[in-house]
């Protein structure tokens, strides 16, 4: 069990749903506000590691002194890029179906417009790109909900932290699934609080 | 030390010191000292008399980075001495010190390659090295010379690196720093390296490289502790500058926070505050590093007593965290900037951020103390009453908001009030007159007036306006609230006469000397400034009372509510939190105007006083909402039109019981009060549930209750007639003519009650009275009472009929009677059929009806007598009502010497008219006592005989459900006490047969039976016919079931039915109803 270990859930818009204290130390007063404030700060270094990488755990991205912060980020931005893929991909298996289509036929090839043809191909390519960068951009606002997850902790126990996050985020989205839940609201639920602080106990 | 550096010797003369001449032979005297060529002379301030002449600006503003304070410097150069200076550095610096550097670089080049480059020199250095490995390992290493080859080699690399010949440079130091790590000389090789990694980046060949030298050089540095501590710092700048350069923001930030944890509080502040502004320069801007640097820096500002750089450190890190909800960072910045201005003795801007962490209901006990401690400190130092809009202690409730106001609408009890609107109306819809009487004529009347009756409530002078309001302490501290009230303004008659409508009255008064604000701070000053002057006001005038109430909220008052709702076997548990406290403040206005509610205001531990505004805009959307009676304001639901004060009647009922058995009769005593002088007339009332409650009359109070029952002269049913004629409207009363209760008078009215059906009750009773005194505002007001009555179920009957064998007109009844309560006894009086068709006789001539008169809280009692039909004619109903004839059996025993009730005396019989107004009428027919093996589930096939009585066709629904296997009618939320005395509840609720006779069925969830078939039966009924429907159960185990789970619905429509009730001579019957279903027994025994 780690001395120090504080856990967290950002919800949109940094907003903190769930804190908690989990470490065995005894609780110091300014610590509250210490670790929140390093927390905090850590979501920016968050900001820019989760794009990077299509990993869910990212293992110490950032430190404070002795203190390190672990992240597991829930598989919301995830979600959106594989939308891109699948636009990207879906826009080349249409330009080059149009292309062979076209340009293959042997006889479109003695007629004198076939310059202003391929035109019109990279015209109906463009069109079509813009249009699903739209449809697909609409769709990122109406997905993007990543939750964080955030733990500061003084322990070097990777493999510990990694499970404690694994199963936490299953009792999140147990918590997801209750209807009476708001997404992005508070969690005040106490059977999550207790299972946190017993995984917890377990694995830091 | 080298001594062979080079030396240029220099004479400086003033020229208004002295004379040329003296420089001269001194000039003379230095070079045959030092030599001819190393000497030389330089004048300065040959310029007259000190005149600026033709040059006005500081000559040496082009070189400095700063402007100097004094603009007289250099006022004595003039252009040849200037001339003279550029050219005496231009001279030194390319004749002297260049050459010098390049010969020395030329010379220490050639040492250098002959002692260390080439192969066998290298081998030669390594061999040697190794011999010194021995050597005892001192911390700053083994001493060099100034002649050593190291120190040559660093000289050497220093001039290269100077002349910006950085390859040359960075093989020496290359070279020097492998020797000096071998040496392990570590200073001297973190220098070594800074120089690499310096030379690295002014080549700007391998970022990598350079990056890789300034960390070694760092770490070695650090390693060396104390002495290394400004290496370490110089090292880090550096660092931080390439990496600033090469715009590497966040990197150079990182750097920048290393290095701040190697100083004192002071510098480290500086750097923590270059770091914050490294990360918001990096792309993208990091502006939660860089918030959380800059108050890092503050903190060590504060730690160093700066305490004006702390405050602006943290107030720019404000701009970060604001809109945030990390409520620990929030809490900690306010605290701290609110701490430190009240150290440079700003108060004001102190308490405005400290009043943003008072409620912090997430800090511990310690913390909260602590604010709250500086906070009345603070107070304290600012020497006066601290006045603050909204502020956050107590926190205010703004939902619990209500306002209970008396026009013609006047309540008996706050039981009343919270009835809703609606259902006062629907009661009240007959009596009261349907035009508002305040407006005689609508084309006479003044448009303003009307505008102005619209726009607000009304209210009557001297009756005070009531204001609930939930206030709750945020903290687990207990805070001292004092002289908590309302804070109101009244505008006069005359004033309002001036002014067009409300409405600009409000803006004259709100914009009178205060000009418009557009900012939302100045807009709350703005507030406060207006509730202070409406306070004032209303403190200085008389024309109203306010209450003021004192109390301590204590530390999160909590209250825990559970609720259960249990649903077949699925139980789930809610518990909920209250934690407030409910003030009740009433302002009572003494003369007629508008009377303006604005907010209320308190007074928290004595010194700090808190203004809290109701927001129009949010009251009027909530009023519109919770209370109907708002719904004809369409303005503000905070402004009150105050007429001339009016009497007003106060009323209860005396004797009325919270519990009752069903059937149970009683008489109970309307008492009215009138406070005022003028006597009120026309009284009318009603009550929506004439079955339960029913006015008798003045005779009545007279006798005594039970005995008055008995049956005794004919006059009564005289009375019977009277009584129901003035009740002829089904649920409206109307007082005689002549009763009138005189000012300050009380009036006694009595009233009858009788417990219907079990369950609970909500009794409605609307008093209707007219004013005497002619006051054109108001004619009439209502008095609502309202009591609830919760009605136990006593006695339970079914009833077997069959014909007689022998007489054609006669009929033998089994009457099955259970005792359903818990603990009561019953003693059984007579027995009496109501009505003259039919006559009761027990079975043989002198015989008893029932074996015995009393019956035991839970057992079940079997009785036997005749019906007999004494008359065949059809009579209509008057002519049976005036010769109303009963024929009662005696069930006592035969010495008793009580007297028969008259069931067609006043009470009774009107309660049974009202009872007996149902059109539909139902029995259900099927075996009784039935034997069965249980070895396939029992069938049992039921008939339920439906009778419509009214002239019209009725639809009627037959809905069964199945019974709650735990107990009774327990169904959706109800309260579960903690303790295990569910027991006691079924006991009085469930049904008792049931529970002693198959104890299985309670026990495990299993319903005792089901219904088989449909659960929803519809059928059309002719007027005046029957019809039969056939209904089915299946069963489990044996035992005796109460088969009352249904309820028949009906629906009658006649010709000429629109409004749902019928014309029916005397009676009304309602068009639509729900019964719920009669008890019928049915003992399931198990055969072999």
């Amino acid at each position: 069990m780690a001395s120090t270990a504080c856990f967290i859930i950002v919800s949109r818009n940094d907003i903190p749903i769930y804190e908690a204290e989990v470490g065995s130390a005894v609780k110091k007063e300014e610590a509250a506000h210490q670790h929140q404030f390093i927390l905090h700060a850590a979501l920016d270094i968050v900001q820019d590691l989760a794009w990077t990488t299509s990993a869910m755990f990212l293992k110490s991205v950032d430190r404070f002194n002795d203190l390190v912060v672990s992240v597991y980020v829930t598989a919301g931005h995830i979600l959106f890029m594989l939308q891109i893929k699948i636009a990207y991909s879906l826009l080349i298996c249409i330009s080059s179906a149009v292309n062979t289509s076209l340009v293959g036929k042997g006889s479109w090839e003695f007629l004198p417009g076939i310059r202003d043809w391929t035109c019109i191909i990279i015209f109906i390519n463009i069109t079509l790109a813009s249009i699903l960068s739209e449809l697909f951009l609409f769709s990122l606002t109406a997905h993007f909900i990543h939750t964080r997850l955030m733990l500061l902790h003084d322990s070097r126990n990777d493999d510990g932290i990694k499970s404690f996050f694994q199963e936490v985020h299953e009792l999140y989205i147990k918590i997801l699934l209750n209807p009476l839940y708001l997404p992005g609201s508070r969690v005040t639920s106490s059977h999550f609080d207790t299972k946190v602080r017993a995984l917890a106990r377990k694995y830091l | 030390m080298d001594p062979m550096i080079l030396k240029h010797y220099m004479l400086i003369h003033d020229n208004r010191d002295g004379s040329l001449e003296k420089a001269m032979s001194i000039l003379t005297q230095m070079r045959t000292t030092f030599g001819s060529s190393e000497c030389r002379l330089l004048c300065v301030n040959s310029a007259q008399d000190g005149g600026l002449t033709d040059r006005q600006e500081n000559p040496w503003i082009p070189y400095e980075n700063y402007v100097l304070s004094n603009q007289n410097l250099g006022r004595f150069l003039n252009n040849d001495d200037l001339n003279e200076m550029k050219d005496l550095m231009h001279d030194l610096s390319s004749k002297h010190i260049i050459p010098h550097m390049e010969q020395k670089i030329r010379v220490l080049n050639q040492q250098v390659s002959a002692t260390r480059k080439g192969f066998r020199n290298q081998i030669k250095n390594l061999w040697w090295r190794k011999g010194k490995d021995d050597m005892p390992d001192v911390p700053t290493g083994p001493m060099y010379t100034f002649s050593s080859i190291e120190s040559q080699i660093r000289v050497l690399g220093d001039y290269a690196f100077m002349l910006r010949d950085y390859e040359l440079a960075l093989s020496n130091y290359r070279l020097l720093s492998t020797d000096y790590k071998l040496d392990k000389s570590w200073k001297r090789y973190a220098g070594a390296q800074e120089m690499m990694g310096l030379t690295y980046f002014m080549l700007d060949q391998s970022k990598k490289d350079a990056e890789y030298c300034m960390e070694s050089a760092f770490t070695t540095y650090l390693k060396l502790g104390s002495s290394g501590q400004q290496n370490v710092t110089r090292c880090g700048l550096w660092w931080t500058e390439m990496l600033k350069a090469r715009e590497q923001y966040k990197e150079a930030a990182g750097v920048y926070f290393r290095i701040s944890n190697e100083e004192p509080s002071l510098q480290a502040a500086v750097l923590l505050e270059q770091a914050s502004y490294c990360y918001l320069m990096s792309s993208p801007p990091m502006f939660r590093k860089y918030g959380f640097h800059l108050v890092l820096a503050g903190n060590r500002y504060y730690i160093s007593d700066q305490r004006k750089h702390a405050i602006r450190a943290h107030r720019s890190a404000l701009s970060v965290y604001k809109e945030n909800t990390w409520n620990y960072i929030n809490d900690h910045v306010h605290f701290h900037i609110g701490k430190w201005y009240a150290f440079l003795g700003l108060f004001d801007v102190a308490i405005q951020h400290i009043l943003k962490v008072l409620a912090c209901s997430h800090q511990s006990i310690a913390t909260q103390e602590l604010f709250l401690r500086d906070f009345f400190q603070i107070v304290q130092k600012l020497g006066r009453t601290f006045e603050v809009f909204r502020l956050q202690l107590p926190v205010i409730n703004m939902s619990s908001l209500k306002i209970i106001f008396e026009d013609h609408r006047t309540y008996a009890s706050s039981a009343a009030v919270n009835v809703k609107e609606s259902l006062w109306h629907s009661l009240e819809e007959d009596m009261v007159p349907s035009m508002p009487t305040m407006r005689i004529n609508w084309l006479e009347s003044d448009p303003k007036d009307t505008k102005k009756q619209k726009n607000s409530n009304v209210c009557v002078a001297g009756e005070a306006i009531k204001v609930n309001i939930e206030v709750r302490n945020p903290l687990k501290i207990s805070i001292l609230v004092s002289s908590f009230s309302l804070l109101c303004h009244l505008y006069p008659v005359a004033e309002v006469m001036e002014s067009v409508c409300l409405a600009e009255v409000g803006d004259q008064y709100d914009n009178g000397g205060i000009g418009k604000f557009s900012m939302p701070g100045a807009q709350n000053d703005l507030e406060l400034k207006k509730m202070k002057n409406s306070w004032e006001l209303s403190s200085s005038s008389s024309s109203f009372v306010l209450s003021e109430v004192n109390f301590t909220l204590v530390a999160c008052e909590t209250t825990v509510y559970c609720l259960g709702y249990i649903e077949n076997c699925a139980c789930i548990l809610i518990c909920f939190v209250i934690y407030g406290y409910k003030v009740q403040l009433t302002v009572a206005p003494k003369v007629e105007g508008i009377l303006k509610i604005v907010g209320v205001r308190w007074k928290l531990s004595g010194s700090v006083v808190g203004f809290f505004n109701f927001d129009s805009n949010l009251v009027k959307n909530k009023t519109r909402k919770r209370r109907k009676r708002t719904m004809q304001a369409a303005g503000n639901g905070l402004n009150f039109t105050v007429i001339k004060s009016l009497p007003k009647l106060e009323g209860c009922i005396h004797q009325l019981p919270i519990k009752a058995y069903a059937g149970e009769l009683r008489r109970v005593v309307l008492e009215l009060t009138n406070q005022s002088e003028f006597p009120v007339k026309n009284m009318k009332m009603m009550i929506n549930h004439p079955r339960v409650l029913y006015p008798g009359t003045l005779k009545d109070m007279e006798t005594e209750f039970p005995s008055c029952l008995e049956k005794q002269k004919q006059c009564e049913q005289h009375n019977v007639q009277t009584n129901t004629s003035q009740v002829s409207n089904g649920l409206l009363f109307s007082f005689p003519e002549n009763v009138q209760i005189a000012g300050e008078r009380t009036f006694l009215w009595p009233l009858w009650l009788r417990a219907g059906d079990p369950g609970i009750t909500s009794l409605y009773i609307s008093i209707y009275y007219e004013m005497e005194s002619c006051s054109s505002d108001m004619r009439y007001r209502t008095l609502r009472i309202n009591y609830g009555l919760e009605v136990l179920p006593a006695l339970d009957m079914t009833v077997q009929i069959s014909p007689c064998p022998s007489r054609l007109s006669e009929f033998l009844v089994r009457m099955e009677i259970v005792n359903r309560t818990s603990s009561e006894c019953f003693r059984f009086h007579q027995l009496s059929s109501v009505g003259n068709q039919w006559e009761t006789s027990s079975l043989r001539s002198n015989g008893t009806v029932c074996p015995s008169q009393l019956l035991v809280a839970g057992q079940a009692q079997s009785c036997f007598f005749k019906l007999k039909s004494c008359s065949k004619s059809t009579f209509d109903d008057i002519t049976t009502f005036s010769e109303l004839q009963v024929s009662d059996v005696r069930l006592e025993s035969l010495g008793s010497n009580e007297g028969l009730f008259d069931v067609s005396c006043a009470p009774l019989a009107d309660f049974h008219n009202a009872a007996s107004k149902t059109p539909v009428w139902w029995i259900m027919d099927g075996p009784r006592v039935i034997n069965y093996n249980f070895s396939t589930s029992c069938d049992i096939k039921l008939r339920m005989k439906i009778h419509n009585s009214s002239d019209e066709i009725a639809f009627v629904r037959i809905n069964t459900f199945d019974p709650i296997p735990s107990s009774g009618s327990q169904e959706g939320w109800y309260n579960i006490s903690p303790l295990n005395d569910i027991k006691v509840t079924s006991d009085v609720l469930g049904t008792l047969s049931t529970k002693s006779s198959s104890p299985l069925s309670s026990i495990d969830g299993v319903s005792p039976y089901i219904w088989v078939a449909s659960s929803s039966t519809r059928v059309e009924i002719d007027p005046k016919s029957s019809t039969e429907v056939p209904l089915q159960i299946c069963l489990f185990s044996p035992g005796t079931y109460n088969l009352s789970n249904y309820t028949v619905h009906w629906n009658l429509r006649g010709t000429n039915n629109n409004s749902g009730f019928i014309e029916d001579g005397r009676r009304q019957i309602s068009g639509t109803g729900i019964r719920p279903g009669h008890p019928y027994y049915l003992t399931v025994l198990q055969s072999p």
